[in-house]
């Protein structure tokens, strides 16, 4: 086979875009996954809720496409928790409490836990962050849902020069790639630490640390370590799509990152080819089959004349026509403006157009 | 009890406006807000600094106030005016007729204009149609209404006078057929007071006639919504107007950042819970398409409405709501309706504010007895930064943060630049889209300042804080922990402040159905919970 040829090109790298290009490969397609960068899924705190569960369809894929889901984030290393059928409350960045079905479990860490005695920990100079505005509201608020949680504020100087503003981007870059400040971060830690049961820190625990290397931080500090969630784009987030998409890569697919998709080549109704634009020169990917998790406000792509899909997750046409035969949609490319963003929607219609994908091999390809 | 000379109601331009005519004057006063400053028509307008091309065909005594105070205004208070200029476009599907009367009117009225080519009016404004006969210059201007209204109470205040927002008037106590004192009750404190003087000037804009009726008088007073929109980016350098008979979507008017097209014209029953529907919204966009090609697909950031609060004499009732004349009116209610001491100034526009101020305090000046002139016409609202200020907050500030914080605060930016050099990490900038720095943030939170802010809004119209794409989902957090952190709030009403706020910003955003604000509005509830209010009272 060609080296640009594939059985299925992913466009998108949300969560509906990582989970078919996952779903793909477990069906033995040679995929590719092309994308301008992570999607909106880093800019919310870092977890998902079940808002949308009613209108996903049936039950029981549902289930499927999480349990397939959860599985790839355990193996990427950045093992996302939870059960869609009981959410539970975690702290939101105004320190009140959300209900949560699935999270990373550094997050979990931070669910209100009866007569635990938890410190906030704020970073010297952190913009957006005030860990006694947090404590405050978390001890009030966790009061009120029942809990009799302490929290008290503690805070931390650290010695590098972080610049202005100091952000939780910035902290978690040196704890990937400083062991030193990692250490340094730890001493600071145990002595804020001393005496509470847990500490809660902003998100900001390395971009690209596995669970594994997150564990081992806390086994040394001695005490439990939860994140909570910041403005975006959220730390947590950033590390789910990092080790998602890494871990992608290691399973054989191939990745381009920061190109745009410029045009979509059309032969005999079928797409088969992909031009996107790589620096210098454009570049066409050859595809059986095209799985668009391109986001929101992204139906210009196909000429803004795609208005709903068929029961295969293909666009059709205001007059009913489809587009093309093995060009699939997930994600919420068609949402409009009163759904909200549906988390777990992104992830069973990203699992079902993998899938569907799989359907289309060796039908299409331009020869 | 309190005592003051007078007690002006109502804290938009006008009356900010006639606290410092007063002041300059020697003449005691305090002013009553019900929310905060520029809460009515003057926050929620344009902004536009008319050159009085607008009405030079239809009232021509207005154009010429017009064209005077425009020359006034960019005069004493530079500062507030973004001086681009404007243009009269003449496009095709409107009647040339009126382009000639344009052109005479205008200079009948001494408006300086130029005639523009088609080729020439698209060359000083590409994004101009191609279809369009032409154009003509005209002096309009961009004027920051807020700043304006911050200009005026700090410099009257500096003399002496006084001002209370979240202050609703709650009677209006007589005597002997003479107003004695007023009656308010701060709105967030739930605490009344009383304040005793000689004289009361009504000017409530949209609220004149509630006020009046507080005195038993009757002041008749038309509302008519006008809906704007505020689109991302500056689409034009200059005002752009179409040159015919007044009508919907006219004028597009570039205001920092982004740009304000508008209006409607819809008569409504008051001046209070103002909505604007889809259709109006599309209407809008689709005129000022014609004005703008292309216009209608920029991002719309959010919709707001204001009203033009009309006075209309019993003769006029029956006239639709461009036809009644924008000029203003001073009604004497010691003569018509026999309480003395109490005035009301009605109608008139943003642009003749201080001209409207000038003329109640000749009135007032008058009755009290004091013989001294105006001379708001004379007297600059404020000094501008010194030249050493702005050469330190070189060394330490972008330079667009500098011209914007010496714009906003003139003088008084020497204290931020004093205070990031102390603290570097008040160099911090905390609303990216218009460039308001932590040291700014601070500095409008706290106690020092003339007109202080007291909520998350309040720093925005101080300071112009969230008022770009995000909408304050990013900015309006960090402007809530600043709030924190100089103790204006304790926590959990910290918490509340910015669930107030946000569901004000999301209100304007939801309102436009369509493009990349939906995102942005998306992603801000994800953020908090769209169900962020009832969450907020449940943790108090």
């Amino acid at each position: 086979m060609e080296s640009n040829r594939y059985d299925v090109v992913v466009v998108g790298a949300g969560l509906a875009g990582l989970t078919a290009a996952a779903a793909a490969v477990q069906q033995n397609l040679k995929a590719a996954l092309v994308a301008t960068g992570p999607g909106s899924f880093v800019l919310g705190p870092g977890w998902l809720t079940t808002a949308d569960i009613a209108r996903a369809g049936s039950a029981q894929e549902l289930k499927e496409a999480i349990a397939f889901f959860c599985e790839k984030s355990l193996f990427a290393g950045c093992s996302l928790e939870g059960d869609l059928s009981t959410a539970r409350p975690l702290p939101t960045l105004l320190g009140d409490f959300q209900r949560v079905a699935l999270a990373p479990s550094s997050l979990w860490k931070a669910e209100p836990r009866p007569d635990t005695s938890s410190a906030v920990i704020g970073v010297r100079g952190l913009s957006s962050f005030d860990e006694n505005f947090m404590a405050a509201r978390l001890s009030e608020c966790s009061h009120a849902l029942g809990f009799s949680c302490a929290y008290a504020a503690r805070q931390i100087s650290l010695s590098r020069n972080f610049g202005v503003p100091v952000t939780t981007l910035r902290i978690a870059t040196y704890f990937d790639r400083d062991p030193e400040f990692r250490a340094e971060l730890m001493d600071a830690l145990r002595s804020a630490a001393q005496g509470f049961a847990r500490v809660l820190l902003p998100g900001m625990l390395g971009l690209h640390s596995s669970d594994h290397q997150i564990a081992q931080f806390e086994h040394d500090l001695g005490c439990s370590i939860c994140e909570v969630p910041t403005l975006p784009p959220s730390v947590p987030g950033l590390r789910v799509f990092h080790r998602l998409e890494s871990y992608l890569g290691k399973l054989g697919i191939e990745l381009f990152r920061g190109y745009p998709v410029q045009s979509f080549e059309f032969h005999r109704d079928a797409c088969t080819e992909l031009r996107i634009a790589s620096p210098g020169h454009s570049m066409l990917l050859r595809a059986e089959s095209v799985v668009l998790a391109t986001g929101r406000n992204s139906a210009e792509l196909l000429g803004n004349d795609c208005v709903r899909l068929d029961e295969q997750m293909r666009p059709l046409t205001s007059s009913g026509a489809l587009v093309a035969p093995n060009l699939f949609i997930a994600g919420s490319f068609l949402s409009n403006a009163e759904t909200s963003r549906g988390d777990t929607l992104e992830i069973l219609t990203g699992y079902r157009a993998g899938n569907l994908a799989a359907s289309t091999r060796g039908n299409y390809a331009a020869r | 009890m309190e005592w003051t000379q007078v007690v002006i109601i109502g804290g938009g331009a006008t009356g900010a406006g006639i606290l410092w005519d007063l002041s300059l004057r020697g003449i005691s006063a305090t002013l009553l807000e019900q929310g905060d400053i520029a809460n009515g028509a003057t926050g929620r307008c344009h902004g536009l600094l008319h050159s009085g091309g607008r009405y030079a065909v239809k009232d021509p005594d207005t154009a010429r106030e017009c064209i005077a105070e425009n020359r006034i205004i960019k005069t004493i208070a530079p500062h507030c005016v973004e001086d681009i200029g404007g243009l009269f476009v003449q496009c095709a599907q409107d009647d040339p007729a009126f382009f000639d009367k344009w052109w005479h009117a205008t200079g009948k009225a001494g408006i300086p204009t130029q005639r523009l080519s088609a080729d020439e009016a698209r060359e000083l404004e590409p994004n101009l149609g191609s279809n369009i006969h032409g154009a003509f210059t005209c002096p309009d201007a961009h004027v920051d209404v807020f700043r304006l209204v911050i200009a005026n109470l700090e410099a009257a205040v500096a003399r002496g006078a006084s001002f209370h927002t979240y202050s609703e008037v709650t009677a209006i106590h007589t005597g002997n057929g003479r107003v004695r004192s007023v009656s308010y009750r701060n709105t967030r404190s739930g605490e009344q007071e009383e304040i005793a003087c000689d004289v009361v000037i009504n000017a409530a804009g949209g609220w004149a006639q509630t006020v009046a009726a507080l005195a038993g008088v009757e002041v008749p007073i038309r509302c008519d919504k006008g809906t704007l929109l505020v689109l991302n980016h500056r689409l034009s350098h200059r005002v752009i107007n179409r040159c015919r008979k007044a009508g919907d979507a006219d004028i597009l008017v570039p205001a920092g950042p982004v740009c304000i097209l508008g209006t409607s014209s819809i008569r409504v029953s008051g001046p209070d819970n103002l909505t604007a529907s889809p259709e109006e919204i599309d209407a809008l966009l689709h005129l000022g398409n014609q004005l703008l090609p292309g216009l209608a697909d920029a991002r719309v950031l959010r919709v707001f409405c204001g009203v033009r609060p009309l006075y209309v004499p019993k003769t006029a009732a029956a006239t639709g709501g461009r036809e009644i004349s924008r000029g203003f009116a001073l009604l004497d209610h010691e003569a018509h309706d026999g309480v003395g001491g109490f005035v009301s100034i009605v109608g008139g526009k943003l642009t003749t504010y201080r001209l409207m101020a000038a003329a109640v305090c000749d009135f007032v000046s008058k009755k009290l007895g004091v013989d001294v002139e105006c001379t708001t016409d004379q007297v600059p609202l404020r000094p501008a930064a010194s030249r050493k200020t702005l050469h330190r907050a070189s060394q330490i500030l972008p330079l667009p943060v500098v011209e914007k914080i010496c714009g906003r605060l003139g003088l008084e930016a020497d204290q931020i630049v004093t205070a990031i050099e102390a603290r570097p990490e008040l160099a911090e900038i905390v609303c990216e889209c218009e460039m308001v720095t932590r040291g700014e943030l601070e500095y409008v939170l706290g106690a020092a300042t003339p007109v202080p802010s007291l909520t998350i809004a309040d720093v925005g119209r101080r300071t112009r804080l969230g008022f770009g794409p995000c909408q304050g989902t990013f900015c309006g957090y960090k402007a809530m922990l600043a709030g924190f952190q100089t103790h204006r709030w304790s926590a959990s009403q910290a918490a509340n402040e910015f669930s107030a706020y946000l569901h004000e910003r999301w209100k304007g955003q939801s309102l436009v159905h369509q493009g990349q604000q939906i995102e942005q509005l998306n992603l801000s509830h994800d953020l908090y919970g769209a169900d962020l209010s009832s969450r907020a009272e449940h943790g108090e």
